[in-house]
């Protein structure tokens, strides 16, 4: 499809770097059934926890802040992610969707 | 991914090339594909595939490997006839989507920088603007002078190279005028139809940014219509 939008993710995430925070670059690199968000989207992270842009519509977002850190502080270039439905863990990083996700987490290096 | 990458790839975009990224998931090595030109030589074996990214217009994972292809292709290209203040709202509205804007207008007042910052203008008619202009049917038309001397060159422009979107700016009254005219300039029925008159979706506000969203909600939904 043509896609009309840009997010201008990868802009704020150099300004960051810039600004000397740690920054963690966070794709969606796959999704199966009703996923909210297209292959390709993004968000960044740093090691407060600040993050901008998205890769579900909410659901998973904050199991990705917690894993981002934790990849900052053991200083690890990059991990892959999945996240399914889940019943036990539905209210917490499940997606409401019935969606299914692959994330790729990478540090952002000089 | 090094942040002299991330530098190269926001270049790229600025630039507005059609490029991918290439990110080996097992390894966290990253590279830039340029479209049409030589290939490293550690990506040549996936070639195939990534052009067919491309030709789908699509991102993911090559199948069997580790690969994951991002690709960025050329924005569709929205050229706006008139600097107006409708003009300057929509083009604040645009940066966060994937377009790429021109503005046209042979009045040398509206067409300051500081009125459109960042935005490309032709200060020139539109006949002589569309000389340096490279149109197809992948390109939109916004015409918002209301003014038949500048709006009608660009609209016959705009019918003849068959744009996937031309709107034009103006009251029923005006609109049906424009019609005629282009009917009795040559143009079909059919072919003047297209012509979205008057502008712009109907949300009922009647200021410049709400005009200004109307419009690109249009051309939006048009875009995705046209999907190919």
């Amino acid at each position: 499809m043509k896609n009309t939008f840009d997010e201008k993710i990868l802009e704020e995430a150099f300004d960051w770097v810039k600004s000397n925070q740690k920054v963690v670059l966070v794709t969606v690199i796959q999704t199966w059934g009703s996923s909210p968000r297209q292959t390709g989207s993004r968000m960044i992270v740093n090691e407060k926890g600040d993050f901008s842009g998205s890769v579900s519509g909410g659901c998973v977002e904050s199991s990705v802040i917690r894993e981002c850190i934790e990849l900052i502080k053991k200083d690890k270039p990059f991990k892959k992610l999945e996240f399914k439905v889940s019943n036990e863990k539905a209210w917490d990083i499940g997606l409401a969707c019935g969606g299914e996700l692959a994330v790729y987490l990478e540090q952002i290096k000089s | 991914m090094k942040i002299n990458t991330l530098e190269k790839i926001i270049k790229n975009k600025q630039n507005k090339n059609e490029f991918a990224i290439v990110t080996n998931l097992s390894t966290g090595e990253t590279e830039l594909f340029k479209r049409n030109t030589l290939i490293a030589k550690n990506l040549e074996k996936y070639l195939n595939q990534i052009n067919d990214f491309f030709r789908l217009k699509k991102n993911g994972v090559i199948e069997g490997t580790e690969i994951f292809v991002e690709t960025y292709r050329k924005p569709i290209k929205v050229i706006v006839v008139g600097a107006v203040h409708i003009a300057q709202y929509f083009a604040n509205f645009a940066k966060n989507l994937n377009f790429e804007i021109l503005i046209i207008d042979p009045r040398g007042y509206f067409v300051s920088n500081q009125r459109f910052p960042d935005v490309k203008i032709i200060n020139k008619w539109p006949e002589e603007a569309f000389k340096e202009i490279e149109t197809n049917e992948n390109t939109a038309l916004i015409a918002l002078t209301h003014d038949p001397k500048i709006d009608d060159p660009a609209l016959q422009h705009a019918l003849k190279k068959k744009f996937y979107y031309i709107g034009a700016l103006g009251s029923k009254k005006t609109h049906e005028n424009r019609c005629q005219r282009l009917k009795e300039g040559g143009f079909s029925d059919k072919q003047v139809n297209l012509i979205h008159g008057p502008i712009g979706i109907k949300l009922g506000g009647r200021s410049a940014p709400e005009i200004a969203l109307s419009i690109i909600a249009q051309l939006v939904s048009e875009t995705y219509k046209n999907n190919d």
